[in-house]
């Protein structure tokens, strides 16, 4: 039996497959909070570890608005420090950022999505989701990966120049949507960054990724990151994520 | 007893000789066969052991910073670099050369790829350099500002007169820099207009390209030199099968001690690249003893074979204890601690063993199946070339009838030489091997103007717990230490942590001079340093400071890297510390190439020193117990001694420094000298045993003996001049130190020791069996 691949006709495009995944990755819920253990580890073993939690706000659509507060707990020095970023898809997130030390918020102006986020291998677009209309998608094959059919879907950047990677392999749980599995390919095709989902858990309905890793095989320095407590539908006020907040977060959203 | 066995060997060569010829065949065929195994090893770090202190140290330092060898490249324009269709070419050439394989894009530092923070109404902006191509006047105004007020990118990527334009290139491995440095070139030449020049400087490039030109000169410049041989061995000998037979000899050699050396695994570096050059005047030499008193005696004799075993019968002991001696002091390099220089001395007394095996083997056979007319027709009449042997005699007289002043004249030769040596400078810096007019040093020149400094080094500050460094105590002593050390010329720019975190400061606090300084909260600090990783490639944070914020690398960019000005920074860096100790826990420690290149060009220059007084007492006693005489031992080393002298006092008077390449030259002395020497006294032994008379046996010897050496002293002197060629300066110096020490070696004895055996032959002559 010959089949060609063109021939093979999915219910599916890869665009679709996408945005279904970014739906139930980074929209889940209307809101979420999570207390985060970044474990950021060197080729040698060496750790560093960042504790955070995170909160998310949903407005619109999926794939829409959203907006995002963090307060550091760890490391030590930076204990206090809070994090917030207004994302829209369509142009560059604002972020602001207080520090406690010099009791100073300061906006932050950058066009730097795919820069590491606290220093991880993770970047912002990790965190908060990569535009979908940023990459072409096309659906390559499907297979099984451990116990789960998955959709490979291969992500070409439409501007190579805004991309650290000249393509992206991503397998999407049929049943989920969720990521399994990414790999980023470099410029000269060469494998580099491995992202896996290591844990996924149903929290109030909403399958969630609570624990991953993103690995740089080339520098072999990875980072785990586990989510501790994570709650979906808190209904988070719209006034945690203003400058006053920033200064001095409630306790009961950060806890 | 070694005179029967090597007569045995030259006897049975005679007898057999296309068995002889075919059995050096095979093996030399054999030894061939190695070469596609070449594995070729440019990286000068490795003339250090593997567990050298500071190479260890160095290691980890690239490890706990992650950092990189790199190649730096100037883009200059008169015209100035701000305008937008250089800034676009600019931009262009910097995204093909991100593409090359090896390059380590993430940590390329230019215009359009390394971040510019700074404070614009309250907000932080973090961008690169260059993100869009301005156009009008006042955007590119602003970015001129923009890069000139800080300090992290002027006279780093643009120089402060905004007429070049800098790309640091961070390359995975060393020897790749060759490579990478000629697509960088093609990506230039494609993407730069006419008024734009471009220059490629930093040590890897510089390492990596002399280790390709290395073999490029092995490739033209050693057959040049055989050519040059040739044509003045035949000048010499008048025979064409006397000047390929040496040649023959010292390719076959030079086949066996490569093979030999690829095969057993070892690889070819920048020192065992010379085996060639090397081996070359010493299997000639070897070969000429033989040919030349054939040519000489055949005459009278008529006959080859008569001719060659009356001719090696005053050979077999000289010719065979000068190469033995010659070869022990070359191995006993391997005492040195130097890895290429053990492997260079091993090899090429292999070879010289060949060499000798040849000249026993190879030259009675070949010249057994050379047709006896030819030799009755060139060398029928005595006589053929009176000019060398006029010469001769007039040396001989003159050395015997003024040997008073002879001595009184080397004694004075030698007394400058000792006064030129005592002027030397060990200094030495891989960029001037190649010469003036090399685009490599035209490069480092001019990027040496235009930015902060194209050489590296690492000054490591290291702290006794994690997050050390993080102290505001520590911060200020390191800024200070910058502070002080680029008042020094030759340092043109420091880097650390403490100035990421000075810059911070000082845009959170909207470009406030005041706050262009360490905070006192050490907090402060650490979240400084946290929105700085926050907001870029936490590699950026990664090169200065280690993971737990133990250790913090300042980087320090010179604009000369020679050894001298290394250690003069070094010495600064002292003075400081001495006059302000260090905040308690805190150690400095140096590293990084230049730092390194010093550190193995001293232990190189030091090793080759001791190596060659090892090799000195070696050959000393090898020729005293030859001759059973001390005394006559003693004055066996007269070639060798005030050739190495006189030569290197003449480099000294003449203010050059001495470097790696004129250091390797010294033991070169030792193989040609001792042959002299050993000659000279089994000679005047022989002599005086037969007529009883020191001014009969003078006499003699300067008819037939010493016409082998004499004529040796020209070929190579005028033949290795067509290293003087080479782009390459250790070539030039090792085709000057080839004449120079020929010359002063058979000066000394043809001259010298035919003076001083006036005065002293009775005394060591007379032990004679």
């Amino acid at each position: 039996m010959v089949v060609l691949s063109q021939d093979i006709v999915y219910a599916l495009t890869g665009e679709e497959v996408i945005k279904k995944s970014q739906s139930a990755f980074y929209y889940a819920g209307k809101d979420f909070k999570a207390r985060v253990v970044m474990r950021l580890i060197s080729k040698e073993g060496k750790e560093r570890i960042r504790e955070l939690t995170m909160l998310r706000k949903n407005y619109g659509e999926s794939g829409g608005d959203q907006k995002y507060f963090i307060y550091f707990y760890q490391p030590q020095d930076v204990r206090d420090m809070t994090f917030m970023v207004y994302k829209y898809p369509a142009k560059n997130d604002d972020r602001w950022l207080f520090i406690p030390a010099l009791n100073m918020v300061r906006r932050i102006a950058a066009n730097d999505k795919r820069s590491s986020f606290v220093g991880s291998d993770f970047t912002y677009e990790d965190v908060s989701g990569r535009d979908v209309e940023d990459d072409n998608h096309s659906i390559i094959k499907e297979e099984r990966l451990g116990e789960k059919d998955a959709y490979v879907i291969k992500g070409v950047p439409r501007d190579e120049k805004g991309a650290d990677f000249s393509y992206k392999l991503s397998w999407i749980a049929k049943e989920n949507f969720l990521p399994l599995k990414e790999e980023y390919y470099d410029r000269h095709g060469e494998l580099y960054k491995v992202f896996t989902a290591d844990e996924v858990r149903d929290i109030q309905g909403f399958p969630t990724i609570t624990k991953r890793q993103m690995k740089d095989v080339k520098t072999g320095h990875r980072t785990e990151v586990a989510y501790q407590k994570a709650e979906y539908d808190i209904k988070l006020d719209d006034d945690v994520f203003t400058e006053r907040y920033l200064k001095k977060p409630l306790k009961k959203w950060i806890e | 007893m070694v005179k029967n066995i090597i007569r045995a060997i030259v006897t049975f060569s005679i007898d057999h000789p296309k068995t002889v010829i075919s059995i050096v065949l095979i093996l030399t065929a054999f030894f061939a066969l190695q070469f596609p195994e070449i594995k070729i090893d440019t990286d000068p770090e490795n003339m250090l052991e593997d567990n050298q202190p500071d190479r260890i140290f160095y290691r980890k330092v690239k490890k706990d910073f992650g950092i990189n060898d790199f190649i730096v490249v100037g883009v200059v324009d008169e015209k100035g670099i701000y305008r937008p269709e250089l800034l676009s070419r600019v931009d262009r050439a910097i995204a093909g050369i991100l593409k090359i394989k090896g390059v380590i894009a993430n940590d390329v530092v230019s215009l359009t790829t390394t971040d510019n923070i700074k404070a614009r109404e309250g907000v932080l902006e973090i961008r690169p350099a260059l993100h869009q191509i301005p156009q009008k006047k006042e955007e590119l105004d602003k970015l001129r500002r923009d890069i000139a007020t800080n300090p992290f990118l002027n006279e780093k990527i643009v120089s402060k007169d905004g007429r070049a334009a800098a790309i640091y290139i961070p390359i995975e491995k060393k020897d790749m820099s060759y490579r990478i440095g000629k697509e960088v070139e093609e990506i230039l030449k494609s993407e730069l207009g006419e008024s734009q020049t471009f220059y490629m400087a930093g040590l890897p490039i510089a390492e990596d390209t002399f280790g390709y030109e290395m073999f490029m000169q092995m490739a033209v410049s050693a057959p040049m030199a055989g050519l040059g041989i040739m044509l003045l061995l035949y000048i010499m000998l008048r025979k064409l099968g006397f000047v390929f037979i040496p040649m023959m000899d010292a390719m076959f050699s030079i086949i066996w001690a490569m093979g030999a050396l690829i095969g057993m695994g070892f690889t070819v570096h920048i020192m065992s690249s010379m085996i060639p050059i090397f081996l070359m005047p010493i299997a000639i030499l070897n070969d000429t003893h033989v040919l030349s008193e054939f040519a000489d005696r055949y005459h009278a004799v008529k006959d080859k074979r008569k001719t060659l075993l009356e001719v090696m019968e005053g050979l077999y002991i000289p010719s065979f204890y000068a190469p033995l001696t010659t070869a022990v002091g070359f191995a006993s390099l391997s005492l040195t601690h130097i890895p290429p220089v053990r492997v260079f001395g091993l090899f090429t007394a292999f070879g010289i063993v060949a060499a000798w095996l040849f000249s026993v083997t190879v030259v009675p056979a070949s010249i057994m199946l050379m047709n006896e007319k030819g030799f009755l027709k060139t060398f029928a009449h005595e006589g053929k070339h009176p000019w060398q042997k006029r010469i001769l005699k007039a040396i001989g007289n003159f050395s015997w009838n003024r040997n008073i002043l002879v001595v009184i004249g080397f004694s004075v030769l030698f007394i400058i030489g000792v006064y030129g040596i005592s002027l030397t400078q060990v200094n030495d810096n891989p960029v001037r091997w190649f010469k003036e007019r090399h685009p490599l040093r035209r490069a480092d020149k001019v990027m040496n103007q235009f930015f902060g400094g194209t050489y590296m080094a690492y000054l490591v500050a290291e702290g006794d717990a994690p997050e050390a460094i993080k102290s505001p105590v520590a911060m200020r002593y390191l800024d200070n230490l910058q502070g002080f050390l680029e008042k020094d010329p030759i340092v043109g720019k420091t880097s650390s942590v403490v100035d990421i975190v000075k810059r911070i400061n000082f845009v959170l606090h909207d470009e406030d001079k005041d706050y262009d300084a360490v905070p006192d909260n050490k907090d402060a600090i650490g979240q400084m340093l946290f929105l700085f990783q926050s907001s870029g490639d936490p590699d950026d944070l990664d090169n200065f400071l280690d993971i737990d914020a133990r250790q913090a690398n300042i980087w320090i960019q010179m604009k000369g890297g020679d050894n001298q000005q290394m250690a003069e920074v070094e010495e600064k860096a002292n003075v400081f510390i001495k006059d302000n100790p260090l905040p308690p826990g805190i150690k400095l420690r140096w590293s990084g190439l230049t730092y390194i290149n010093k550190v193995w060009q001293m232990i190189m220059v030091k090793g080759m020193l001791f190596a060659v007084i090892d090799s000195f007492i070696v050959v000393f006693l090898l020729i005293a117990l030859q001759l059973r005489s001390p005394l006559a031992g003693l004055l066996a080393m007269f070639p060798i001694t005030i050739s190495i002298v006189t030569s290197y006092g003449l480099l000294g008077l003449a203010g050059k420094d001495y470097d790696m390449p004129i250091a390797v030259c010294a033991v070169l002395a030792l193989g040609l000298g001792d042959d002299f020497a050993i000659h000279f006294f089994h000679r005047i032994k022989q002599l005086y045993l037969a007529t009883g008379s020191l001014e009969e046996s003078n006499t003699r010897f300067f008819q037939e003996p010493a016409m082998a050496g004499f004529r040796m002293t020209l070929v190579i002197a005028v033949g290795f001049s067509p290293l003087l060629l080479s782009s390459l300066t250790p070539y030039v110096t090792v085709g000057l130190f080839f004449a120079s020490l020929m010359i002063f070696a058979s000066m000394v004895t043809l001259i010298l020791l035919p003076a001083v055996t006036r005065l002293s032959g009775h005394i060591y002559l007379k032990k004679g069996d």
